[in-house]
C-alpha cells in the first residue's frame, strides 16, 4: 500500500504488512466473509456455501476514517466475492471462493489496489459438529505515488541514507504479494447460537518496488550525480516474507427472515516466525462487525454490514498503512451491497428440491405420518398449559442424511423459518406444539427450493410452491 | 430512501393505531364473542390455535389492507386463522403485497362457499380443508357429497385426501367417487390415508397410472380383498399404446 502524504503516512509506510494480512486472516474475516458467506460462523454458513448454491456479491465499501493523526482520507472500493459448490466426495462437501477487491486511485498520490484470493474449502459434519478446512491463495498489486519529505524513509528501505540531510520523495511504489493460506477448524452450535474455532498457518511475500527521487540540493548525494543535474532517482526493490499462525474464535446466530450477523473476532494467539520488517507485530485488535442479510426474493438479497476497524476488510492483504496507533483505533467501515444466489451462467445449482428420503410426525409416544391423533395419555401434560391440553407435542422427523442443514416452516411456527437439529442417526428433528386441527407445512435443504414433505397430502399452491398438510385430532 | 422508511414506519404506527372494527380480534387471528355468535361460528374455533396478525410481517399498505380485509370477514364470521396463516405465508416465501391479497381474499370466499355447503356450524378445520379442496379444483356436488357420506364427525380427512389426489390428476369425479365411497365405511380414515398414499405413489408415472391405482384400491378396499395398510398399488411398468 502506499504511504500516505504526512508523517504517519510514513510511518504507515514502514508498518507490518504482514500484520495486516493476519488482520485479514483473522480479524479481518468477519466482514468480508460474512458478507461473502466463507466465515466460519453460524450466519455465514446461513448464507454462503453451506446453501450448496453458486452466490456472488457486490459491495461498496465506505470508510468513514481511513487514518490516523490528523490524517483522514476517505477510503472506498468495491468488493466482489462468489461462492460455487464444487461437489462431494463422501461426506465431505467442496467449495471454491473467490474474492476481488479493488480500489481506484482516488487522488494524485493515493493508491490503486487490487486484490484477488481464491481459495478451495472443504466441509464435513463429523457427528454433532462441523469441521471445515481451506487453502487459499491470495494476489495483491497496490501501485500509486508516494509521499514528499520521507524523511524517515531511507533507514526501512535500507539504503544508508540520511534521512536529516537528504531530502527524498518517493515518486513511484509498487507492492505486489503472494499469500499462501492453510486453515481449519470446528463448528458447532449451542442452543441456537454457533461457535467456531480456528487455526490458520499463512505465509506471506512482498516485493516492493520504489523509486526514490533525490533532490541534492539539501544534502550531499549518496551517488555520483550526473553532471547538470541536481536531483537522481534510484530504484530499490525489496522481499519482505513473514510466517503467521493465529487462532479465531467467533460465534454467530441469526433470527427470523432477516439475517443479522453479529461478529465479534479476536485472535487467541499469533506469533511470528521471521519477520523482515519493522516495527514488530502488535497483538492484532478485537473486531466487532455486523452484517444484514434482508432476502428481497427468493434468489436477490440486500447486504449491509459494518465493522469497527476497516484496516480489516478489502485490500488488506499486505497493507502496510496500518500505523502503530491505527490498528487500535476505531476506524469503522460500512457496506452495502448485494448478494445473488442464482447465477443465470451457473444453471440452477441447488435449486433441485433433493436430499430428503422420508419425512414423518411422532407424538410422545404414538407415530403416524400422516394423521396425529391426541390421547391424554400420550402427551406430556405437565409441560403444557390447562388451556393447550390439546395442544400436542409433535416431533416432526426428516429422513435428509446428505443435509447440511434442514428448515421448516409452516401454520405452526407462524410461517417463520425454524432450523431442524440433526440426530445422531442423521435424521432432523424439530419439536412443535401443535393444536388440533389442520396444519400445512413446507420444508428445504441446504436453503434450497421449499417443498412439501414426503409422503404428506399437498395443499394449495398459492405461491408456486406446494404445502404438505399435517392433521392432528383432538380428544374433544 | 430515508423518505420511503419514514413512510413505511409512519404506516406500520397508524395501523398499529387504527380502533378495529368492533367485535373483532384481529390480533389474535379469531373472530371475537360477538361476531362469533352473530356468525354462528362456535363449534371449530376454540379447536383452532390462536394466529397472531403480525402487521409488521407486512409492508405497510398490505398491511392496512390485511387489517380492513380481516374485519371484514370477522364480521361475516369467518375464521380468521386461515386467512392470516395464508398471509403469513405470502410474507415469509417474499411475495408481492397484490398477490398476498388475491390469495387471502380468494380463501375467504371459499371459505364462505364451504360454509354454506358444509353448514354453518362446520368446524375451522373442516372449513379451511373445504375450502382448500374448492380452490384446488373440487366443486360443489363433490363437497355436498362428502358431507352426506360422513352427516357427522369431520370430513377433513376426506377433503384433504381428495384434494390431494386431484391435484395428482385424478379427474374430479372419480376422486369423488371413490372418496365417498370409502369415507362412508366405518373408520375409514386409515383407508383413505391408504388410497391417497397409493395414488401418490402411482402419480409420479403420470395421471393414468394414479387412476388406474385409486381403481385397484377401490376395489381391494371395498370388497376386502386387500387390508387398507396393504394398498392395491401398482409398480408395473406403464402400458404404452401400440404404435401405429
Amino acid at each position: 500500500m502506499v504511504p500516505r502524504h504526512d508523517a504517519s503516512g510514513t510511518r504507515s509506510m514502514r508498518a507490518l504488512a504482514t500484520f495486516a494480512v493476519a488482520a485479514s486472516t483473522a480479524i479481518g474475516s468477519s466482514l468480508d466473509a460474512q458478507s461473502m458467506g466463507n466465515a466460519p460462523i453460524a450466519p455465514a454458513s446461513a448464507i454462503g456455501p453451506a446453501t450448496g448454491r453458486p452466490t456472488f456479491s457486490v459491495l461498496g465499501l465506505a470508510s468513514s476514517n481511513e487514518g490516523s493523526d490528523a490524517s483522514i482520507t476517505p477510503r472506498s472500493e468495491i468488493w466482489m466475492g462468489a461462492t460455487h459448490p464444487l461437489g462431494q466426495v463422501g461426506r465431505v462437501r467442496f467449495s471454491a471462493i473467490g474474492k476481488g477487491d479493488v480500489r481506484a486511485r482516488e487522488t494524485a498520490g493515493a493508491s490503486s489496489a487490487v486484490d484477488g484470493m481464491l481459495a478451495l474449502r472443504a466441509r464435513a459434519r463429523v457427528g454433532g459438529a462441523q469441521v471445515w478446512s481451506a487453502v487459499s491463495y491470495g494476489y495483491v498489486n497496490v501501485s500509486g505515488s508516494g509521499a514528499a519529505g520521507a524523511a524517515a524513509l531511507a533507514p526501512a528501505l535500507g539504503t544508508g541514507f540520511d534521512g536529516a540531510r537528504v531530502d527524498t520523495t518517493v515518486s513511484r511504489r509498487v507492492d505486489i504479494g503472494n499469500i499462501s493460506r492453510a486453515e481449519a477448524g470446528v463448528l458447532s452450535s449451542v442452543s441456537g447460537v454457533e461457535f467456531s474455532f480456528g487455526f490458520s498457518v499463512e505465509r506471506a511475500s512482498r516485493v516492493t518496488t520504489q523509486t526514490v527521487t533525490i533532490d541534492e540540493q539539501n544534502g550531499l548525494p549518496p551517488i555520483a550525480p550526473l553532471a547538470g543535474q541536481t536531483a537522481s532517482t534510484r530504484v530499490t526493490r525489496s522481499l519482505q516474507r513473514r510466517d503467521i499462525a493465529s487462532g479465531v474464535a467467533s460465534m454467530g446466530f441469526n433470527t427470523g427472515p432477516t439475517t443479522w450477523l453479529v461478529s465479534v473476532t479476536s485472535p487467541i494467539a499469533s506469533w511470528i516466525t521471521s519477520d523482515a520488517l519493522a516495527p514488530k507485530a502488535r497483538v492484532a485488535p478485537a473486531v466487532a462487525s455486523l452484517a444484514v442479510v434482508q432476502p428481497v426474493t427468493a434468489w436477490l438479497s440486500v447486504v449491509g454490514a459494518a465493522s469497527t476497524n476497516s484496516a480489516t476488510v478489502g485490500s488488506t492483504a499486505l497493507r502496510d498503512d496500518l500505523g502503530a496507533g491505527r490498528n487500535r483505533s476505531f476506524a469503522p467501515v460500512i457496506a452495502l451491497g448485494v448478494r445473488l444466489s442464482r447465477l443465470p451462467f451457473f444453471g440452477r445449482g441447488d435449486d433441485t428440491p433433493s436430499g430428503i428420503l422420508g419425512f414423518e410426525t411422532r407424538t410422545i409416544g404414538s407415530v403416524d405420518s400422516l394423521n396425529v391423533t391426541s390421547t391424554f395419555a400420550a402427551v406430556d401434560s405437565a409441560v403444557l398449559a390447562p388451556d393447550d391440553r390439546d395442544t400436542l407435542r409433535v416431533l416432526l422427523l426428516i429422513d435428509a442424511p446428505k443435509a447440511e442443514r434442514v428448515e421448516l416452516m409452516g401454520d405452526a411456527t407462524q410461517w417463520t423459518v425454524t432450523q431442524m437439529t440433526r440426530n445422531r442417526n442423521g435424521k432432523w428433528r424439530a419439536e412443535l406444539k401443535l393444536a388440533p386441527g389442520v396444519h400445512r407445512i413446507t420444508v428445504r435443504t441446504d436453503g434450497g427450493k421449499w417443498i412439501a414433505p414426503p409422503n404428506l397430502p399437498i395443499g394449495n399452491d398459492d405461491y408456486g410452491s406446494p404445502v404438505g398438510m399435517i392433521v392432528v385430532k383432538g380428544a374433544r | 430512501m430515508l423518505s420511503v422508511t419514514m413512510l413505511a414506519l409512519a404506516g406500520q404506527l397508524l395501523g398499529a393505531a387504527m380502533p378495529l372494527a368492533s367485535g373483532t380480534d384481529v390480533e389474535h387471528g379469531r373472530p371475537s364473542a360477538t361476531s362469533a355468535e352473530q356468525s354462528g361460528d362456535q363449534s371449530g374455533d376454540q379447536a383452532q390455535p390462536p394466529v397472531t396478525f403480525d402487521p409488521t410481517r407486512f409492508d405497510s399498505l398490505t398491511a392496512l389492507s390485511l387489517r380492513s380485509f380481516l374485519d371484514s370477514a370477522a364480521e361475516q364470521g369467518l375464521p380468521l386463522g386461515p386467512l392470516i396463516n395464508r398471509a403469513l405465508e405470502g410474507a415469509a416465501r417474499r411475495v408481492s403485497g397484490a398477490r398476498i391479497m388475491q390469495v387471502v381474499r380468494a380463501h375467504a370466499a371459499a371459505m364462505a362457499e364451504a360454509r354454506a355447503i358444509l353448514g354453518p356450524t362446520t368446524p375451522v378445520a373442516d372449513l379451511d380443508a373445504a375450502a382448500t379442496a374448492l380452490r384446488a379444483g373440487v366443486d360443489e356436488k363433490a363437497l355436498s357429497a362428502i358431507r352426506t357420506s360422513r352427516p357427522v364427525g369431520s370430513v377433513v380427512i376426506p377433503l384433504m385426501v381428495l384434494t390431494d389426489i386431484v391435484q395428482r390428476g385424478v379427474p374430479i369425479i372419480a376422486a369423488r367417487d371413490a372418496v365417498t365411497t370409502i369415507a362412508r365405511m366405518p373408520s375409514s380414515d386409515d383407508a383413505l390415508k391408504g388410497l391417497q398414499a397409493a395414488v401418490a405413489k402411482n402419480s409420479v408415472r403420470g395421471p393414468g397410472m394414479a387412476v388406474d391405482a385409486l381403481n385397484r384400491y377401490l376395489r381391494g378396499t371395498v370388497s376386502g380383498g386387500n387390508p387398507p395398510s396393504a394398498p392395491a398399488t401398482t409398480d408395473r411398468k406403464p402400458i404404452r399404446p401400440p404404435s401405429p
